[in-house]
């Protein structure tokens, strides 16, 4: 019973923790454009994301190894380096991002000097984090993520045309580069590197073994779906509410708009405290995977477990990753454009980061009688297929559709 | 003679080119249109912050913020539209969306000054709406398409 009861909270904690900023922007924007039309690639994304965090949990389970370690062990030095660097780049946007995120919705809450609240937001985040134990921080942010539920709620509210919702799931025709360009953007914020990054270090930070493959595949399944229900909700209240209206959601705030319009003040706290919770846990995460990429490709000690007197190249690491991103984000570049580049650069990086999962986590002499079956195998090839594809195809989007604008 | 008349094919070249550049202007149509169409955008989200300060249903730093963020937009839209040089037919279409821009500027000035009024919110709420309504009215005249 207190192993259901372990498992359903870690379920739980993987839902409330799914959504980033990248979700939040880009499904906001997906829905405000094109209405329902890219449920579809919303869908596709979560379950690109479940397929390899499954796999990269798994193998960290299994063998003791994260991500980096086996990205190098499989890769080599050079090619390993190259992904490393890509990785660590797209790490440092992501936790900018998130923390110009925070700052935002800091802003809207309290409405005082917007780089103030980014010092605030990133003293918060380190003081949360020297204080909690590394379940705790899950736990924090990932039931304050469930905040977010009131998007579903105010979808359910909305009553919108749930056939053409329906139809959503269907992959249209258009080929339009701007539609295209929200394809590869909606399909990359779910399936960000630093998720799998820390998803497999996380899971030796909380050491876990073979007894825990089955917490793994229900984290990887079940959470990653429920808190893919959350990703498909921004897209229909967007859809059902900015696009006939033709709002352009270019700021963070508006994605909590709906929420306001359907429940009020309440519904409008429930949005911006869930959004609160969602990003911050992703600017602990990113920032996090930054520093395990580099701590396990480096061979340092590395894990929050084993705290900054044990793993100091690693804590300071952390903490230089995150003046990077403040630096970054307190140059006034808008927060938006640079969770808009983060997701798109982040495509690029995506190959070098899922193919060594792939190839270990498949084989046999090294996963034993827990590598890939089938469906597993299939799937990660058939994604890895579509990732290389989006890989080839995202920078040309970027610069055609002048990042989104049309 | 032969450098005579090269030099008078280029002067030819180079009046005629100046010739249309003048009459073309730097706003053309289909972008007076999409500048219109943010006009509208704009219009329709200030109407969804106004109604919620109209129906207290909101929170005061909120609504002011968003005021605030939007009206720099809107600020901002009307300065680009108001530097543009715009082709000769738009002419009189652009001098409409400035002063619609400049409604909405104003508009999101008065919600971020009394985020927490709702006669002021309900009174921002209703001229959103007309703002919207000119400016689709606008789009229509552009495009020849239904807003």
């Amino acid at each position: 019973m207190k192993a259901i009861f372990k498992i359903a909270l870690g379920i739980i904690a993987a839902v409330g923790g799914f959504l980033d900023i990248g979700d939040l922007v880009f499904n906001t924007q997906a829905g405000a454009l094109f209405r329902y039309d890219l449920i579809w690639a919303v869908v596709c994304g979560v379950i690109g994301i479940a397929v390899y965090a499954e796999m990269s949990g798994r193998v960290a389970a299994v063998s003791g190894r994260p991500v980096f370690d086996v990205i190098r062990m499989r890769l080599g030095f050079g090619p390993g380096l190259i992904a490393l660097v890509a990785s660590t780049l797209v790490n440092v946007l992501t936790i900018a991002a998130e923390l110009g995120g925070l700052a935002i919705i800091l802003t809207l809450l309290f409405d005082a000097a917007f780089s103030m609240f980014v010092v605030v937001a990133v003293l918060a985040l380190i003081v949360i984090v020297a204080l909690l134990p590394f379940g705790g921080l899950e736990r924090l942010f990932g039931y304050g993520g469930l905040l977010l539920l009131v998007m579903v709620a105010t979808a359910i509210d909305q009553q919108p045309d749930w056939g053409a919702v329906a139809q959503g799931l269907i992959p249209s025709l258009d080929s339009s580069p701007l539609y295209l360009y929200f394809v590869v953007g909606t399909f990359a914020a779910a399936l960000m590197p630093y998720e799998v990054h820390f998803y497999s270090s996380g899971a030796i930070e909380e050491r876990w073994t073979e007894e825990n493959l089955k917490e793994n595949r229900l984290n990887a399944i079940i959470g990653y779906a429920l808190g893919g229900v959350l990703a498909v909700s921004l897209v229909i209240v967007s859809g059902y509410l900015f696009h006939p209206l033709g709002v352009e959601p270019n700021d963070l705030g508006t994605v909590a708009l709906p929420s306001q319009v359907a429940f009020g003040e309440t519904g409008l706290l429930l949005a911006l405290g869930g959004m609160l919770c969602c990003v911050g846990g992703a600017a602990i995460d990113s920032s996090f995977a930054a520093s395990y990429n580099l701590a396990q490709f480096l061979g340092w000690e590395w894990g929050r477990y084993r705290g900054p007197k044990k793993a100091p190249r690693f804590t300071v690491s952390w903490l230089a990753f995150l003046a990077v991103a403040v630096m970054i984000v307190e140059s006034g570049i808008n927060p938006v454009e640079i969770t808009e580049y983060s997701v798109v650069f982040s495509v690029v990086a995506l190959p070098l980061t899922y193919f060594p999962i792939l190839l270990i986590a498949g084989d046999r002499s090294f996963m034993g009688e827990h590598a890939n079956g089938r469906i597993a195998s299939l799937l990660g090839w058939v994604y890895f297929g579509v990732i290389i594809v989006l890989a080839l195809a995202s920078i040309p989007l970027l610069l055609i559709t002048n990042g989104g604008g049309g | 003679m032969r450098i005579a008349a090269r030099t008078a094919v280029l002067s030819a070249v180079v009046a005629l080119l100046a010739g249309l550049l003048g009459g073309c202007g730097d706003l053309s149509r289909g972008e007076l249109s999409r500048g219109v169409e943010s006009l509208s955008a704009l219009a329709a989200q200030g109407g969804l912050v106004a109604k919620g300060v109209a129906e207290d249903g909101t929170k005061a730093t909120y609504a002011r913020v968003m005021a605030k963020t939007l009206g720099g937009e809107a600020e901002h839209e009307a300065e680009k539209l108001a530097d543009a040089e715009p082709e000769a037919a738009v002419e009189a279409q652009r001098g409409e969306a400035v002063a619609v821009a400049r409604e909405l500027a104003e508009l999101f000035a008065e919600l971020q000054t009394y985020p927490g009024d709702e006669r002021h919110g309900a009174t921002v709420q209703k001229h959103m709406a007309r703002a919207k309504a000119q400016a689709d009215a606008i789009a229509e005249g552009l495009t020849g398409e239904e807003q």
